[in-house]
């Protein structure tokens, strides 16, 4: 018999919350079905209590949902075992507990031990400091490898990128799927969304504690970062005037001013009309843009010369993730803090100097 | 013959949180397998328990195992997943290799429930050179050219017709005549 510990005896109140929090009532599983008989007078049985159990569950707002460290298999220290080997990770005990520890649940347990009568000599430590330093350490490894993946780039996409991948969303949803959700000591059930992003921000600052920083520069490479997969970054920002920016660059480099014509055209008449305009720099070809009006597509070709500048295209490279950045490694170390050109400044010559 | 009467539903293959992109994190978060020590259907589950499961547990350091035993009750396994699902399985009268087997399957799972790919294959770059549309590899001359026009109205693997054939023969017969060789 495996020993099963619980943490508090304390049992949770329903919640009254309509959300659907991801930990479903313990009826609601796959199935992995085979043949079963009921014989067909159950069915009716059945049918009324399903009834029944609707009507409650959606007059108590949503179905019962309970932490899952009120089930009776639930071992705290196993768990915590399998959460760093799970990722791969070596963490010190005293961190990571630290790290998944809430002032709130702290609060909590004194006020209710106090409420009882007992000296309350908690020994627990918070994760305030941890998370601080952990949002710090995330923004520079994250514009690390921003920097010395995107070397073309003006760092005002680069904030964006950045911006998107700390973001709340984006943070809770790597939180959980890591299994945080289980782990965490905190006062709300369901847990919010800032208390994931806080504890995630603790575990990234109590690795590079237990395991060095160049460890959690890896960790959040592969978590954190991977997440800009699939996006695209020019969805993410766009300059605001790009013809404007785009004069202002040629200017800046010495070439002509851009000059636009009219290189395609088909259904002017229709309401399905398309122009595609070509933008050209003393005769020389730079790009070109469709829209459904001339205005239009002038912008988007400005927006394509752009993108052709920044090496942002959708045609780009791949970003390298895992062994491929190996051997870059040192470099994104090394351009943690050195931001990239802004856009006000960004000539050609400037960056091809940077590319290594 | 066709899928629309399906009840599995169908999609296309996916993966949690980009998961192996960086590194590759086992989705299974924990697994627990009720038997009865006594009942004859628990048999299976009772030999894998005391021969394999050490080192099933040490070969996946990150699940955590639970085990519980509840008299009169029939064995089953529940897996459950980083996204959050959890996938029940009734282990009654399974051999100690079958359940091998399901735990070994429940493992490599993530909890993305089952479906039934449309694809093997999944990318959100599915193009390189840009999407073809009416215009890609047009000459240009056709914005200024005016229709009919000897060579854009023609067949782009038409060829030479037989009289422009005739005509290159006849052109080459004439330049073999040594009175045109202009004298050297």
């Amino acid at each position: 018999m495996f020993p099963c510990s619980m943490d508090s005896a304390e049992t949770f109140t329903t919640v009254t919350f309509s959300n659907v929090s991801i930990y479903t009532s313990i009826t609601a599983v796959n199935v992995i079905s085979k043949r079963n008989f009921k014989a067909h007078w159950v069915a009716p049985t059945l049918r009324e209590l399903k009834r029944r159990k609707v009507i409650e569950d959606d007059l108590n707002g949503g179905p019962k949902i309970f932490h899952r460290s009120t089930f009776l298999e639930w071992n705290y220290d196993a768990e915590i075992f399998a959460f760093s080997n799970r990722l791969g990770e070596k963490f010190n005990d005293l961190s990571l507990r630290a790290a998944l520890t809430h002032k709130s649940y702290i609060e909590r347990e004194t006020a209710r031990l106090s409420d009882i009568g007992v000296e309350s000599n908690l020994q627990f430590q918070d994760n305030e400091a941890l998370s601080q330093k952990g949002g710090e350490l995330l923004s520079k490894f994250i514009n690390g490898y921003l920097r010395a993946v995107f070397t073309q780039v003006p760092e005002e996409l680069i904030r964006a990128m950045h911006d998107f991948l700390t973001s709340n969303p984006t943070l809770e949803t790597v939180a959980r799927h890591i299994g945080l959700g289980d782990l965490m000591l905190c006062a709300d059930f369901p847990c919010k969304t800032e208390t994931y992003v806080k504890s995630f921000k603790a575990i990234v600052a109590a690795l590079a504690e237990s395991s060095g920083e160049e460890r959690a520069r890896i960790f959040v490479q592969d978590l954190v970062v991977t997440q800009l997969y699939g996006q695209d970054v020019n969805e993410l920002w766009n300059p605001v005037d790009p013809v404007g920016n785009l004069t202002a660059i040629l200017k800046r480099e010495g070439k002509a001013e851009p000059e636009f014509r009219l290189i395609r055209q088909a259904g002017s008449n229709s309401i399905l009309g398309v122009y595609y305009v070509g933008l050209y720099s003393d005769k020389n070809f730079i790009s070109e843009g469709a829209g459904e009006s001339l205005e239009v597509a002038k912008e988007m070709a400005a927006r394509e010369a752009l993108k052709k500048f920044f090496r942002t295209e959708d045609s780009m490279r791949a970003l390298p993730f895992g062994r491929q950045l190996k051997n870059i490694q040192s470099k994104i170390a090394q351009l943690e803090n050195q931001p990239n050109i802004p856009l006000s400044e960004w000539i050609s010559e400037k960056v091809m100097s940077a590319v290594h | 013959m066709s899928n629309s009467h399906m009840f599995l539903p169908s999609g296309f293959i996916r993966t949690p949180l980009q998961n192996g992109l960086g590194r590759y994190i086992p989705q299974l978060q924990r697994i627990t397998l009720k038997f009865c020590k006594n009942h004859g259907g628990s048999r299976g589950v009772r030999d894998f328990i005391e021969s394999d499961l050490m080192e099933f547990a040490k070969t996946n350091p990150g699940t955590v195992v639970y085990l519980k035993p509840r008299r009169h009750r029939s064995p089953c396994m529940v897996a459950e997943y980083l996204n959050g699902e959890r996938e029940y399985l009734s282990c009654h009268e399974f051999s100690r290799d079958e359940v091998h087997k399901w735990l070994s399957y429940m493992c490599t799972r993530s909890g993305i429930p089952v479906m039934r790919f449309r694809k093997y294959q999944h990318t959100d770059y599915p193009t390189v050179q840009g999407v073809w549309n009416p215009f890609t590899h047009q000459a240009p001359e056709i914005n200024i050219a005016e229709f009919p026009h000897e060579v854009l109205s023609r067949p782009l693997d038409h060829g030479p017709t037989a009289t422009e054939q005739l005509i290159e023969i006849f052109k080459k017969t004439q330049i073999e005549d040594p009175a045109n060789k202009p004298p050297n």
